[in-house]
């Protein structure tokens, strides 16, 4: 049994009378501690597909299971405990609480995912995933005053700092540039190998692929092509 | 806690305007809640120092004391039940004093009574207040229909009654000067009451208890109405405002709330952010506003009737935060309602 499977995935929104169907039968197989890229164009369903896999929006029809248990059957109190400590979050924008410090947001999310470590030990943890992505100088200052790239790290270390089973980006490198977006693609990468997390990544960027272990291109809502590329 | 606490650091703007705006409509309350106190001391501070008990007034009287005449025979058969009843009458009137003033005063009788100075032949004894103005122990005060004038023989504090200064005199002297030979109202005290479980019922008497006898002065019960009326609304206005504030200040955050929601965080612990910030501001703007009106009570003018105690403060501003908090939860339902979605498809804050 793998970690994370969807089946049949269908999902269906409504224009006023008008239903269009923008996912058509998904069924994926996340390969463990692995990168996976779901890669389309624009509007082929690749951000509902990602959302639905986090728990973030419902399918229409379909089952999503992790590890063993059935997402879609769940009520919505389960489904937050799993997002708050399995699942981790990179978005296309940071989305960074713009009221804590680098620090503080990396320590509401051991506190959100109810983290077993005692304080001295998440201040050790939150100093060693700052370090990791090189933003330890910067951990007392507000979100606003950083650069893109900068926020982009901050949120890639709070995404993996409750080690999170899954990590679900979406397009996390669009905002930067390409020497940064480089970086922040080596970072998921060492992170995943380093803290065995599987991720499921929605890109555009083909040079991203370098990255990545496993690739599914999308077309109007089904799945064209899966390749494994290592 | 914590989180409520900085988001309110960094938006210090936004929360110092909610802050004041509740500081203004607490110390408004206040002020108003003081007057209302104080004019109800001014009008009948001379009942409303009487401890609990029960107040008899004849039923041919209609509730009004000045129709109410107690026989001796009545007032023996009260005695008998109630050893301790007491009784007295009042008579709005004047007298001209000492550099030929004339003062209106309430003159009062009263009987039995431990409640109210004892007054010999020929005295009075006065509230305070007079003598601020001006009227000193040992002056003779006068009026055209008496034959003899009053000596003063001292003063009382806090002993007013329809806004009037209090003058007590001896019973004796009463009934000569109002052509009276009764009394208007029985008192018995429920300390010293017996079977005092239950107020004693006499034929052609009608009972009332401190509150209802109050509200038969005439003008009491309207004055009081409306002030307590004008510190309602202000209550329900600040509830109004905490709604449509934190209303406000939520849209703004909706995003933020998303976010939260999106990576786990429960709505709940958005809501105790939400009530921490309300309260953090209300007690901070009540404990200004009680202070302020407090210093207000010291510094107003000795004549202005306010009177605002320190419990009574304690209970408006519990009120005012269940208020607040009731306005700002229904102002909570959003937060509620975010979905993660719409937050994280809105891009960049
Ligand atoms: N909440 C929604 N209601 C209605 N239609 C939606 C909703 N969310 C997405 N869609 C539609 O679903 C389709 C797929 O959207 P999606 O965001 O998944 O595409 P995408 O592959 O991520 O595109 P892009 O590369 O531009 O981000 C689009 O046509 C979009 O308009
Ligand atoms: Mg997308």
């Amino acid at each position: 049994m793998s970690l994370f499977t969807m089946k049949n995935v269908r999902k269906t929104f409504a224009h006023g009378e008008v239903k269009e169907e923008i996912l058509k039968g998904i069924d994926v197989t996340l390969p463990e501690g692995k990168i996976t890229a779901l890669t389309g164009a624009s509007g082929s369903g690749k951000s509902t597909l990602l959302t639905i896999a986090a728990g973030l929006q419902t399918a229409s029809d379909g089952q999503i299971s992790f590890e063993q248990q059935e997402l879609t059957s769940m009520r919505s109190e389960e489904l937050r405990q799993i997002r708050a400590k399995q699942f981790g979050f990179i978005f296309q924008f940071a989305h960074l609480v713009p009221f804590l410090t680098v620090e503080e947001q990396l320590a509401l999310m051991l506190e959100t995912a109810e983290s077993s470590l005692s304080k001295q030990e998440q201040k050790k943890e939150i100093r060693q995933v700052l370090e990791l992505v090189d933003m330890w100088k910067r951990k007392n200052a507000y979100p606003p005053s950083l650069s893109g790239g900068e926020k982009q790290r901050v949120a890639v270390a709070r995404a993996i700092i409750h080690s999170p089973k899954v990590l679900f980006a979406d397009e996390p490198t669009a905002s930067l540039d390409s020497k940064r977006s480089q970086e922040v693609m080596r970072l998921i990468q060492r992170l995943s190998k380093e803290r065995h997390i599987t991720v499921l990544m929605v890109t555009h960027d083909m040079d991203m692929l370098d990255y990545v272990d496993h690739v599914i291109e999308m077309r109007d809502g089904k799945i064209i092509q899966e390749d494994s590329i290592h | 806690m914590k989180m409520a606490w900085k988001e309110m650091k960094k938006n210090k703007l936004r929360y110092t305007i909610l802050g004041s705006i509740v500081f203004l409509i607490s110390l408004l309350t206040f002020i108003i809640s003081g007057l209302t106190n104080g004019l109800s001391q001014d009008n009948a501070s001379l009942i409303k120092n009487l401890p609990d008990g029960t107040f008899y007034m004849e039923e041919e009287a209609d509730e009004t004391y000045s129709f109410s005449s107690l026989s001796e025979e009545q007032q023996q058969e009260i005695t008998e039940a109630q050893p301790e009843a007491a009784f007295f009458s009042i008579q709005m009137g004047n007298f001209i004093d000492t550099s030929d003033k004339q003062r209106s005063v309430a003159y009062i009788a009263a009987t039995n009574s431990s409640y109210y100075p004892q007054v010999n032949f020929g005295e009075v004894i006065l509230d305070a207040s007079l003598e601020e103005e001006g009227i000193a122990v040992g002056d003779e005060i006068t009026n055209e229909q008496w034959d003899q004038p009053l000596t003063v023989a001292g003063f009382v504090n806090h002993e007013k009654f329809s806004h009037s200064a209090a003058a007590f005199i001896n019973p004796d002297d009463f009934q000569a000067l109002f052509h009276t030979d009764t009394m208007q109202i029985a008192f018995v005290a429920d300390s010293v009451a017996q079977n005092s479980n239950e107020a004693t019922a006499f034929k052609e008497l009608q009972a009332f208890s401190n509150s209802e006898f109050l509200n038969t002065i005439p003008s009491y019960s309207a004055e009081q109405l409306s002030l307590n009326m004008i510190v309602i609304f202000l209550l329900v206005i600040s509830g109004m405002l905490f709604a449509i504030f934190f209303y406000m200040i939520n849209v703004q955050k909706l995003g933020i709330y998303g976010i939260l929601k999106a990576i786990g965080v429960k709505t709940g612990k958005l809501f105790q952010m939400m009530w921490a910030q309300m309260f953090i501001i209300s007690v901070i703007s009540l404990i200004l506003s009680a202070l302020i009106s407090q210093a207000f009570q010291l510094l107003a003018p000795g004549g202005m009737p306010f009177h605002l105690t320190w419990p009574a403060t304690g209970q408006l501003s519990l009120v005012f935060i269940i208020i607040g908090f009731i306005g700002a939860t229904l102002s909570g339902i959003q937060i509620k309602r975010v979905e993660p979605m719409q937050a994280i498809q809105q891009g960049e804050m």
